[in-house]
């Protein structure tokens, strides 16, 4: 049925107009009906608990601007009385080649201690390996080669960067 | 309209669908319903009248009088070609017209409240199946006429396979409610576990910290390790739950025994020495008992990081991970070291059905899936099961959807936030499949285009919801993060979304049952929630910040990595939430309770 350009005063339009009409007060009897069922059995006890948790979290972010997530306001202490730096500073021994390290820098000791891989390497290779790259910074990259062999591209990308924290870590670097 | 044949017997089929179906995005019906028992109204006094005359068994008989659509929606049965009109202005179709039960003349409303003389007062929408009384004008519901369409719905679908739901499988046992008794030990129980425990507090001038008694026990900050928020704010989420506190402390895992096992092993299996002390159950034992040692210096989880890595090499890296990912593969560790302490041949019975293992016997649950051909009314359901739930955020908001238009509550979120439920309603919502993705419908033996449907067959004690905001696009190889706040009730109903509730709206919300095997109301008495912890992120995806709102004796307290700082609500309700986790209110009022310090 095409749609005429008359102004929509002819029989055609009227007519389409009228189906259309028609169409549409079915659908709206259909969702009245269905409503009226449900509120009329019923069914939407809920509504009030619901309005009413809408109706408090509105309220709390109307309170609370600050709880974006960002700036954190700086609490003197927590609610133990104590204070926390910005790098963990517990001190306990790597399980894996049994060093002391620092709480804040474990991770970044245990991808390398470990290989980023399954396997663990055996001890005497691991400080073989750290030892020759100490000394030849050019070409870290070496070391991982052939753990890049499980990933794509995006394994090559974080070979590069545990480069950058191994060459931090050595040069002694206090952020 | 030929008269209703009340009295004639049932003469074959009702006569195959005449009108090609209405498309539609849900079948019929499709409101969210959010109460598990229905609660039928007094019948009118004309309601109540005709059912004095013998109306009840007219009114059951009227299922012959009835068609059904494939996809449910019953309506008055019309010969082919015929269109209802209205008696008394026959010119007018109008969007409602009512047949009288009495007389089966047809009239629109107008003409049907002039029509209702006595004995003639109840008349049936013709396209709606809906009783409606002329005399007081509005429609009315009815246990015998609601029957009738059930078995006419019942009568026309097709039927369907049958699937064993997870309790018909061996070894599921149906979670049974029991009441809850307070529990007094006599002092012969008093002296075995006197003999049998160790205190959780030792009394030394080191721990002055914990002299204040309303700090809840085992609540400690977790060092960073170097980027590893992501590990601390599921800890903090998850070891608190009391199932699982109650589990390690209690010495279910014990890490002394384990270890034993394990260490028996290494001897048969020599050279696999890493994975004898590879078992992330054994750290988090380790961490309960440094919990709740009364230390209340942060705690660093280096052997779980360690554990952890082994177990999931893939995520081995010095970089932020997805928290929800963590916990997907945490709760997998877990899984896989816990039920091998079963004997192997009943593995395949209960994984994943909660009996397997401490993960699961508190995440747990089942979800069921229903695919509708949208030409026969065919459907196959599958069930799977799951143990969290993760929802998309629309590009366009999920509105709440309201029953009452009226109310201003709904028109005044026209900025449109989006809510847990709303996002609930469109996970469980009836979605037709596209043209491009037609499925094998069993019916009719050729591929038709479906409406696919989901909902929740069994609830699992805590419900984790994770909201998903990172979203990655293959196309444009970026990602990026939703920061759109969602917004979350702290007290939740589930049973809108449980299958029962989905199914009964699907076929109208007649207020008999539909037989169906998940149409029993037993799973709807635990359906009730609390909110028990929020995962937050805050900045962006390359270098964000995640967090965890914890709630202990009714107070909320924010665990920030080592700092542990008490929050009001507001602050909880304004967050931006990551993961939600709930737990079943008959859990939680128990566990909340303070603990009085003896």
């Amino acid at each position: 049925m095409s749609v005429s350009d008359d102004g929509g005063s002819s029989p055609l339009s009227q007519l389409s107009s009228h189906v259309f009409g028609d169409l549409l007060d079915s659908i709206i009897v259909d969702v009245a009906s269905e409503c009226h069922r449900i509120a009329r059995l019923g069914l939407d006890r809920n509504l009030e608990e619901e309005e009413e948790e809408l109706r408090l979290s509105a309220q709390a972010r109307v309170a609370d601007p600050s709880s974006s997530g960002h700036g954190n306001g700086k609490n003197l202490v927590d609610i133990f009385g104590q204070t926390h730096p910005a790098i963990a500073s517990e001190i306990f021994d790597c399980m894996n080649c049994g060093r002391p390290i620092v709480a804040g820098r474990f991770a970044p000791h245990l991808e390398k201690c470990m290989g980023k891989g399954r396997k663990a390497r055996p001890k005497t290779t691991r400080s073989t390996t750290m030892a020759r790259s100490r000394n030849s910074r050019g070409s870290p990259i070496s070391v991982y080669a052939p753990y890049s062999s499980s990933g794509g591209a995006s394994r090559v990308a974080n070979v590069t960067r545990g480069a950058d924290f191994e060459l931090k870590d050595y040069a002694f670097e206090e952020p | 309209m030929k008269a209703f044949p009340s009295l004639d017997p049932i003469d074959g089929q009702d006569s195959p669908m005449t009108f090609p179906p209405v498309p539609s995005a849900a079948p019929y019906g499709g409101r969210r319903a959010a109460a598990a028992t229905i609660r039928l109204p007094p019948p009118c006094s004309h309601l109540a009248s005709y059912h004095s005359t013998d109306g009840s068994r007219s009114l059951r008989s009227l299922h012959r009088c009835l068609s059904v659509r494939p996809l449910g929606r019953a309506e008055v049965r019309r010969d082919p070609g015929e269109v209802p009109h209205c008696a008394a202005c026959p010119s007018a179709n109008g969007p409602r017209l009512y047949a009288c039960l009495a007389c089966a003349a047809v009239h629109c409303p107008a003409h049907a409240v002039a029509h209702a003389d006595a004995g003639h007062e109840i008349a049936v929408d013709v396209d709606r199946a809906e009783l409606f009384c002329c005399a007081c004008g509005d429609q009315i519901y009815d246990l015998d006429f609601d029957a009738a369409v059930v078995l006419a719905q019942a009568a026309a679908a097709p039927l369907p396979e049958r699937p064993r739901p997870p309790e018909a499988e061996e070894g599921f046992r149906k979670r049974r409610r029991m009441e809850s008794r307070p529990w007094n030990p006599d002092p012969v129980e008093r002296t075995v576990i006197w003999r049998g425990s160790s205190p959780l507090y030792v009394q030394d001038e080191n721990f002055s910290h914990t002299a204040d008694p309303r700090l809840p026990l085992g609540l400690r900050g977790l060092n960073n390790l170097g980027n590893t928020c992501f590990l601390n704010s599921v800890l903090q989420a998850l070891l608190h739950i009391p199932l699982p506190r109650n589990f390690f402390l209690s010495d279910r895992h014990s890490r002394f025994i384990c270890e034993h096992r394990s260490r028996r092993k290494k001897d048969i299996n020599a050279g696999e020495q890493q994975t004898a002390t590879l078992c992330l159950s054994c750290d988090l034992d380790a961490m309960y008992s440094a919990l709740f040692s009364g230390d209340r210096k942060p705690y660093s989880p280096a052997k779980f990081l360690y554990s952890w890595w082994q177990h999931a090499s893939h995520f081995a890296s010095y970089e932020q991970q997805d928290a929800h990912d963590f916990f997907i593969t945490m709760l997998d560790g877990i899984h896989e070291k816990e039920h091998q302490q079963f004997e192997p041949h009943n593995e395949s019975n209960i994984i994943g059905t909660g009996d397997c293992c401490i993960v699961h016997k508190v995440f747990s649950g089942t979800l069921r899936s229903d695919v509708t051909c949208t030409i026969c009314g065919y459907t196959s359901t599958t069930y799977d099961p799951c143990v969290d739930i993760s929802l998309d955020l629309n590009h366009n908001n999920d509105y709440k959807k309201c029953a009452r238009t009226s109310s201003h509550i709904c028109n005044g979120e026209s900025d449109g936030t989006s809510t847990l439920l709303g996002c609930l309603d469109r996970f469980t919502r009836s979605e037709r499949l596209g043209s491009d993705q037609k499925l094998f419908c069993q019916n009719c033996q050729v591929k038709q285009e479906s409406l696919k449907q989901m909902s929740i067959r069994n609830l699992p004690l805590v419900a984790c919801f994770h909201i998903k905001r990172f979203e990655h696009s293959p196309q444009r190889n970026m990602s990026k993060k939703i920061d759109r706040y969602v917004q979350f009730p702290f007290y939740l109903d589930m049973v809108p979304f449980l299958s029962s509730s989905i199914l009964r709206s699907r076929f109208g919300n007649r207020i008999c049952g539909i037989d169906d095997r998940d149409s029993d109301v037993d799973m709807e008495l635990a359906s009730e929630f609390e909110i028990f912890a929020v995962i937050t992120h805050s900045g962006n995806l390359d270098s964000g910040h995640y967090t965890t709102y914890l709630r202990q004796n009714n107070q909320w307290y924010k665990c920030d990595d080592s700092w542990i700082t008490r929050v009001s609500e507001n602050t909880v309700r304004a967050s931006q939430a990551y993961m939600l986790f709930y737990v079943q209110k008959v859990l939680h009022c128990n566990a909340s309770e303070i603990v009085a310090a003896s």
